[in-house]
């Protein structure tokens, strides 16, 4: 196991986040939201603003701060602040305050009187479905709708209808912020025609490529910096701070410094959509399924944007049925803005498709267990493409041996005052690549680098880094340093998708056999120490394969011998023709038990399990980290976590002590565990991705597990005292 | 935050010149001044003022109540140190240990605590409407996201609930609290101190201009020792409480002889439960009886849209109090 390389950075303080950077004459800018959820602007009064102490320059839709269309790579047309009058939410960016200090900022701010053209504004989830119009899925060329029908089935309510047994139920999740421990924020650097940005962010080379074009300048004259990221999950791919700081330090010509305050990330981000799902499942009295029919609405912004895309990101590969019908339906609001987080779509759709599950196995009579194995799929409903390394009968297997899963009962069972409940659900994040390129270098003293753009917001890709650059140099790690978080590096590393190590670490490995054809190659060159020999390398040395008696040189020797004080090499890997020939997934089994007050019916998670098949291991213990903080993730969104809107559309709780996380004290011993099979069809690191699938399916099994204790069925999340008092 | 004078007097009179907004721990003032909920020009930093000490009652300030029969507890003394102190009764030492994070409690002080403001999401929003902080401007919840406000003692004006874990077991044990101001001091009970909101929201005490909370006496030890307080919230710990309940019982051959009960997370002020009280005396210690008494608790009880289970929650909280100490266990 590897320590992580930023640990103890991070744990004494240490580390440098992007406004911990200090520039000397660095500007501080505040950001002003809007206070209606639709509208128009129809005046920002200022004056007090710019005659406020220290106030350097105030900039508004009425006089904007230039900003030029962005086309990014991760989010595709971006809205930009400031440059128009419209209102489209409640807490959206419409003004931008720069003073000397950042008081000075806050408090000018404050004096910016705003008058609206108001328009009645739609915030309601529910009455908005008659608005609902098809929408395509997040991150998917899939048409909205897709239907597989077994030959001779003229329509999916006919599947239904000739199924022994059915259950139809609509499930309901909260929109959720992804609440960074760092709250978004940048410094930037104007100097010389050269934009620098320190801002924590998932992809440095993206983002720097995105800043370019909003202050319109080369995109090798900007430079982003991110070596440590205190947290993105998604949210991360840009940011407001960067954007405002960047191009008032242009205006300016001096350096500006933003942050969002914790109240304005909620709204000034942009967030996981609310989701309501109806799923219809129908089985034979065997528990085998016939038919699928998983509808979904998301939440969205009047110009769509992000679609969660529940059903798409499960029911369309969880389980083999013989028939399928999935939708997908946005439903426009005056909301701020959706996107990725923590497994998109996989998270809220597992907590509708594994209740369904839960309901149907009830409703056979049949273990949950068993009816998911019966129906584990070897393929992607209608598609020929097997799972390339498919071992979820093992998780189960395992998962409900260490839990004592048999003990379970259906009615639950008491222990005092408490109601006991077991609830299991299967997890699934589909194994994903993105193109990277990381480079290795070689030093005369001995250590080698490995480096990419990327970043680490927590993820443990530093240790991936230096475990698979040690592994492949075949040195011991303590000689690898890597590196991250410059978007001068090669590019690569993308925090997302849960991809980064299958894709950076599979590049490290071409990266890495390259450098050493190279320093093989120099070693018997003219000006190599073993000129005219056959040469070798293994366990970081080179040597003579013809002459034996000669001593082994470490590649410091050998760049030493030939003057040189490094030696590199980048190496690219990105999806290929594996993905014509099998579907690719990291799958895994959730346990969780429940105990339930029988008075004040408060709901405590007492132990957590999760078995995960996710290919080879790269570092247990990082891994096992990622996992578990997933899974506390998904007790939060079962019972504490969710976003709540006014009528008016304002969020209601904007703030760490009204937008509910777990504490330590709401989350017992969480159990990680792996089975380990090296999934080398994908790439030949052998890893899949496991960043995300420790989140999905959680939500369910704390629901199962709540039914069992108490023989409730709580279909909308988060889960609250006042769900299961019967008499509320 | 707005610019503001501050001064640290080193003598209650110094102090209590009605000029200043005292700050203490400032877990709550600092927190408001951030938001601009509060912009007091000049404040008091009373933290050198003896105004500390944990132990028998020897008549504080004044002359009247229960001196020599109680438990005193200075104004200044942290949450943290009093909910470690032996003497302190369990109802109050649990109250506290449940409340804030363990942070909070290190700084906050037991007079600050009882001065509390509430956490109702509008009156921390200087943009909405609040009745509380703005009179007159209107009341954000009434319309708004009110599950966690308050069922009882509410009005048109105003339904925010008391925060207080700390004034609630105070409440239920009939404590006193001790104030000195220019006019110099006075004792008053605790239960009496809290003001319903009516049609002035923003009078939530009896304080007087420049008047400082100098003690807390906590009589009857002998009863406060068979206490407990419930508090039952969305998460374990560092949350405010939806519903919580103090209560001290005397049971003797099973049969109820005397119950002190008040509720939290339910009320505008700490809600004491006089009826309950009544309905229990003479009556079995049985769950059927604690539920038969709860459900006068709920008499009168105004719920909004979002909170209407905060009237069964009482009830079934008020029961699993009164089981707890019946049973003599604590669970």
């Amino acid at each position: 196991m590897t320590a992580r390389p930023d640990a103890p950075l991070k744990v004494t303080g240490r580390a440098t986040y992007a406004l911990d950077n200090v520039v000397e004459g660095a500007a501080h800018g505040y950001l002003v939201l809007s206070t209606v959820a639709r509208g128009e602007l129809a005046s920002m009064d200022v004056e007090a603003v710019r005659a406020a102490p220290g106030v350097l320059a105030v900039y508004t839709p009425f006089e904007p701060l230039p900003l030029h269309p962005v086309n990014s790579a991760l989010l595709g047309r971006m809205w930009l602040p400031l440059q128009d009058k419209d209102v489209r939410y409640h807490g959206q960016p419409i003004g931008f305050v720069v003073a000397e200090t950042f008081e000075q900022a806050r408090d000018a701010a404050a004096l910016a009187d705003v008058a609206y053209h108001e328009r009645p504004a739609a915030t309601s989830f529910s009455d908005g479905l008659t608005s609902a119009v098809d929408a395509q899925p997040a991150a998917s060329e899939a048409p909205p709708s897709l239907t597989v029908l077994a030959d001779g089935v003229a329509s999916i309510e006919d599947a239904l209808e000739a199924s022994d047994v059915t259950i139809d139920a609509t499930y309901e999740t909260a929109a959720q912020n992804h609440a960074a421990m760092e709250p978004h924020s940048a410094l930037a650097v104007w100097s010389g025609g050269e934009l620098t940005v320190y801002a924590g962010n998932q992809a440095p080379h993206l983002v720097a490529s995105d800043l370019a074009s909003a202050v319109d300048v080369p995109v090798d004259a900007v430079h982003v910096e991110n070596p440590v990221v205190g947290g993105a999950f998604g949210g991360k791919a840009t940011s407001m701070p960067a954007l405002l700081a960047s191009a008032a330090a242009v205006a300016l010509d001096r350096p500006v410094k933003a942050a969002l305050t914790r109240e304005q990330v909620f709204t000034a981000t942009a967030n996981r959509p609310a989701t309501r799902q109806r799923i219809a499942l129908g089985a034979r009295r065997d528990g085998g399924l016939v038919a699928v029919r998983h509808d979904s609405w998301s939440t969205t912004t009047r110009e769509i944007g992000f679609v969660e895309p529940t059903s798409h990101g499960t029911s369309r590969e969880w389980y083999t049925t013989e028939n399928l019908a999935i939708s997908q339906k946005a439903v426009p609001l005056d909301v701020p803005p959706a996107t990725f987080m923590r497994a998109p779509g996989e998270a809220p759709g597992s907590f509708a498709l594994e209740s369904a599950v839960d309901e149907l196995a009830e409703a056979i009579g049949m273990d949950p267990v068993a009816l998911r194995l019966r129906n584990n799929s070897t393929a992607p409903p209608g598609e020929d493409l097997q799972w390339s390394s498919k071992h979820l009968d093992e998780c189960f297997e395992i998962g409900a041996a260490r839990f004592g899963w048999a003990d379970r009962t259906p009615g639950g069972r008491r222990d005092g005052d408490w109601l006991v409940g077991m609830g299991t659900a299967t997890a699934m994040f589909p194994g994903l690549r993105f193109p990277a390129t990381v480079g290795v270098t070689l030093h005369d003293d001995g250590t080698a680098d490995v480096a990419t753009a990327g970043a680490d917001p927590g993820t443990g890709l530093l240790g991936v880094l230096r475990i698979v650059g040690a592994e492949s140099l075949d040195v011991p790690q303590d000689r690898v340093v890597p590196r991250l978080g410059d978007s001068r590096l090669p590019p690569g590393g993308l925090s997302g998708g849960s991809t980064a190590t299958a894709s950076a670490g599979s590049a490290t490995m071409v990266a890495a056999s390259t450098v050493i054809e190279q320093l093989v190659a120099l070693a018997s060159s003219e000006e190599g120490p073993l000129r005219g020999h056959d040469v070798g390398y293994a366990h970081g040395t080179v040597y003579a394969l013809d002459a034996p008696e000669r001593d082994p040189m470490t590649f410091g020797d050998v760049l030493r011998a030939t003057g040189r004080s490094t030696l590199s090499a980048t190496g690219t890997t990105a999806p290929g023709e594996e993905t014509t020939k099998h579907s690719f997934g990291s799958w895994g089994a959730q346990f969780c038990e429940v105990r339930v007050h029988r008075l004040t019916r408060e709901v405590r998670v007492s132990r957590l399990l999760g078995v995960f098949d996710a290919g080879r291991i790269i570092n247990p213990r990082t891994a096992r980290g990622q996992l578990a903080g997933g899974m506390i993730w998904g007790v939060s969104a079962a019972l504490h976590e969710g976003i709540e809107f006014d009528d008016d559309g304002r969020m209601s709780r904007r703030d760490l002590a009204d937008y509910l996380l777990p504490v330590n004290a709401d989350i017992p011993d969480v159990d990680v565990q792996f089975v380990e099979h090296p999934d080398t069809l994908l790439s030949d690191l052998g890893a899949r991705g496991l960043g995300e699938i420790g989140i999905v399916g959680v939500a369910a099994a704390v629901a199962n597990a709540v039914h069992n204790a108490t023989g409730i069925r709580v279909r909308r999340l988060p889960i609250r005292i006042e769900d299961l008092l019967e008499d509320g | 935050m707005r610019q503001f004078d501050i001064t640290a007097p080193t003598t209650i009179d110094d102090a209590v010149d009605g000029r200043h907004t005292f700050l203490a721990g400032g877990t709550t003032l600092v927190d408001l001044m951030k938001l601009d909920v509060l912009t007091p020009p000049r404040v008091a930093d009373i933290n050198a003022l003896p105004l500390r000490g944990i132990g028998a009652d020897e008549g504080g300030h004044s002359d009247n109540g229960n001196a020599g029969h109680g438990l005193r507890i200075g104004a200044l003394e942290r949450m943290s140190d009093v909910a470690e102190h032996p003497d302190v009764p369990p109802a109050v030492r649990r109250a506290l240990t449940l409340s804030a994070s363990q942070q909070l409690r290190n700084m906050a002080t037991i007079g600050g605590n009882l001065l509390q403001r509430t956490r109702c999401g509008y009156f921390r929003d200087t943009t909405m409407p609040c009745n509380k902080r703005t009179p007159g401007s209107g009341c954000s919840a009434l319309g708004g996201n009110n599950r966690g406000h308050a069922v009882l003692g509410t009005s048109d004006h105003c339904v925010a609930t008391h925060a207080s874990d700390l004034a609630v077991a105070l409440v239920a044990l009939d404590a006193e609290v001790r104030l000195v101001g220019s006019d110099g001091a006075r004792t008053t009970p605790l239960a009496d101190f809290y003001r319903t909101p009516g049609d002035t929201p923003e009078i939530e005490t009896g304080l007087r201009d420049g008047e400082l909370t100098t003690d807390v006496v906590v009589p009857h030890p002998e009863r406060a020792a068979h206490s407990t307080y419930v508090k039952v919230r969305d998460r374990q710990s560092y949350e405010f409480a939806l519903c919580s309940v103090a209560a001290s019982l005397d049971v003797r051959d099973g049969v109820v002889v005397d119950a002190r009960i008040a509720a939290g997370g339910v009320g505008t002020i700490p809600w004491r439960l006089p009826g309950v009280e009544a309905a229990l005396r003479g009556e079995p210690a049985t769950e059927s009886a604690f539920a038969a008494a709860a459900e006068v608790a709920t008499h009168g009880a105004t719920p909004l849209t979002h909170n209407g289970f905060k009237v069964p929650l009482l009830r079934r909280t008020l029961v699993r109090a009164l089981l707890e100490l019946a049973e003599g266990s604590t669970r």
